[in-house]
């Protein structure tokens, strides 16, 4: 243990000074990346957003973001063990008629399939707490899918929450083949208002 | 050892002895040159440098909150890479120069400026699904410049943000208690030991104390909880405070003052809450953490058969005394809990000797602070008869004074006040 101290008492101060800005500079680095290569290997899905109790709209400078996808019918999982709040599960998407993708089912675990459906990873923050335990699921999950905040500059959130709770805003997320999603594009009417680069 | 107090009491003992021909003036000057050099103070100017650089770390925090998009995000981006960059640059720079607190104020500033970075990328792919895990990823790589450069500064960020990470997982309700802290903090604990650095214990201790807290967040057993963790922190700080190593002892002694004043408070807390015999007729405590209460006993009794100190022996006393009032042993079926009220009394009273006996001065303290909010607790309780009351703290003071009666007369005379 001495040794050990003495060794490190040794490595010159630039060198661990150096080491610690690496790592943290690295760990910066972990995150962009991948979140860039989700933007850019993920398959889109567009997705509806809907209107938040009013006491979540604004918050500082970025919008509160529901979907139709995040209250889902747990089906087959009804009464089934949970691992309580935030347990992670996967929701099958499928285009409807208009393009917009639709929960069709909700699984444990990653399922196989077909184009044009799509697998999304959730982890679900209300219904996961049913049954004498309260560790079974119930009939309905709220599950978030880490596409739920978009930030924008001071002062232009207004115009979005007016177009959210309209049912005129629409997310066009990347979704990776694990199932983890991110914000690509924000649309009000059909229209590109944000595009998200990958850097 | 050698603070500055020590040796401005050194030197007036000393010139007080040498005028009054206790020691020669050559004896007093060996004295003086056996003293190791006094370490480096913080001057003014190492004062208003410290205060630029948390402004600087708090300018960056504000750049990133405001989400300013006149400047491009890749750039926005670089000049957060570039500000942690700096900031170790910076501190490499006073480490070598021998400046060692500004270097650590530099290491703390590029801590602080990562968790910038972090949520600059969070804002910059809109990631709001779980912030506890943004709060681990800054705690993580501000411990790993703690490490690396010895950083307090750096070492206080990642225990912020760390007790930040617990404090959402408990919100989240996904950890009851939230448990991978506990090796989180071990591993601060154990750097603060290798440093043997009081701030560093200060500030472990501190993390320690809010982890009760938040295992204690929106539980119907909150008072329990956190007084369990008093009693836990308190007991081993007692057992560490024995330690035959320096590094330990005085870590031991700031975790068991710091666990004396919570065992206080919580003792006045029950006291005031009416609604604790609700709590315990409906619902039983959470094992884990009787179990610790219950630990922190144990391990208090063993630092008084390890010490051989009697004010271990009365500290014992106290944590055990309390911990039967908060598990709820002593609580009667209806009216008012009288026989915890006199534990808790003694609790407290017991504290007091602890310190005096050790010259634990902040365990005194404590104890008479618990004192006076036990006191407090028990006169104002807007509950039951206010006369019986009365009678109660009547009696309450009667047998403290036959007891110091009692203790007059066993005592040697010499050391009577």
């Amino acid at each position: 243990m001495m040794n050990f101290a003495a060794a490190f008492d040794r490595v010159p101060k630039f060198v661990l000074f150096g080491a610690a800005g690496l790592i943290q500079i690295g760990l910066i680095g972990l995150m962009v990346t991948d979140r860039a290569e989700i933007l850019r290997a993920g398959r889109d899905v567009t997705l509806l957003t809907r209107p938040l109790d009013p006491r979540d709209f604004l918050r500082g400078d970025y919008v509160v973001l529901g979907y139709d996808i995040s209250s889902v019918p747990a089906g087959a999982l009804k009464d089934t063990p949970s691992a309580g709040w935030g347990t992670p599960v996967f929701v099958k998407l499928a285009p409807s008629r208009d393009g917009l993708y639709e929960a069709v089912s909700v699984h444990p675990a990653p399922v196989d399939v077909t184009s044009p459906e799509v697998l999304i990873r959730g982890r679900v923050i209300s219904g996961a707490n049913c049954g004498k335990e309260l560790r079974t699921f119930c009939g309905t999950l709220q599950v978030r899918y880490g596409i739920e905040s978009y930030f924008v500059p001071q002062g232009e959130g207004r115009k979005l929450e007016i177009a959210r709770n309209q049912r005129k805003l629409t997310v066009v997320a990347a979704v990776a083949p694990t199932g983890r999603a991110a914000i690509k594009r924000l649309l009000i009417d059909g229209e590109p208002v944000y595009d998200e680069p990958w850097f | 050892m050698f603070e500055r107090s020590y040796r401005q009491r050194l030197e007036v003992d000393l010139a007080r002895w040498q005028v009054e021909g206790v020691i020669m003036p050559a004896i007093g000057e060996a004295l003086r040159s056996s003293l190791p050099p006094a370490a480096g103070g913080i001057n003014i100017s190492v004062v208003v440098g410290i205060v630029g650089g948390l402004l600087i770390a708090a300018a960056f925090l504000a750049f990133v909150a405001a989400n300013w998009t006149e400047i491009a995000r890749v750039l926005r981006f670089a000049i957060l890479i570039a500000g942690i960059a700096a900031a170790y640059g910076i501190g490499a720079g006073f480490a070598r120069a021998g400046r060692p607190v500004l270097a650590d104020l530099a290491a703390g500033v590029g801590a602080i400026i990562f968790g910038a970075a972090i949520a600059l990328v969070g804002q910059m792919y809109h990631l709001s699904d779980d912030f506890a895990a943004g709060m681990l990823l800054w705690a993580a790589g501000a411990l790993a410049a703690a490490v690396l450069t010895g950083s307090r500064g750096a070492l206080a960020v990642a225990l912020a943000a760390g007790s930040l990470w617990t404090g959402a997982r408990v919100v989240d309700g996904a950890d009851m208690p939230h448990l991978p802290f506990v090796p989180f903090w071990m591993l601060a604990a154990v750097l603060a030991l290798a440093w043997n650095s009081r701030v560093a214990a200060h500030l472990v201790t501190l993390a320690a104390l809010a982890w009760w807290c938040t295992a204690a967040t929106g539980r119907s057993h909150d008072l329990f909880i956190i007084a369990e963790g008093a009693a836990f922190l308190f007991g081993a700080g007692l057992l560490l405070s024995h330690a035959r190593w320096d590094s330990p002892r005085s870590f031991g002694v700031i975790l068991s003052s710091y666990g004396a004043f919570a065992l206080a408070t919580m003792a006045a807390a029950f006291a005031a809450d009416t609604s604790w015999e609700f709590h315990i007729a409906s619902v039983t405590p959470p094992g884990w953490a009787v179990g610790c209460g219950f630990a922190g006993s144990i391990l208090a009794f063993t630092a008084a058969a390890v010490g051989r100190q009697p004010g271990s022996i009365f500290a014992a006393i106290s944590i055990a005394l309390v911990v039967v009032v908060v598990d709820g042993w002593v609580q009667p079926k209806a009216g008012e809990p009288w026989l915890a009220y006199a534990l808790e009394l003694a609790a407290m009273l017991c504290l007091v000797v602890s310190g005096m006996l050790d010259g634990a001065r902040p365990r005194a303290v404590a104890g008479w602070l618990g004192l006076a909010g036990v006191i407090a607790s028990v006169t104002w309780a807007v509950k039951g008869s206010l006369l019986r009351r009365s009678i109660f703290l009547a009696a309450a003071g009667a047998v403290a004074i036959a007891l110091a009666m009692l203790l007059g007369r066993l005592l040697p005379k010499e050391s009577r006040p």
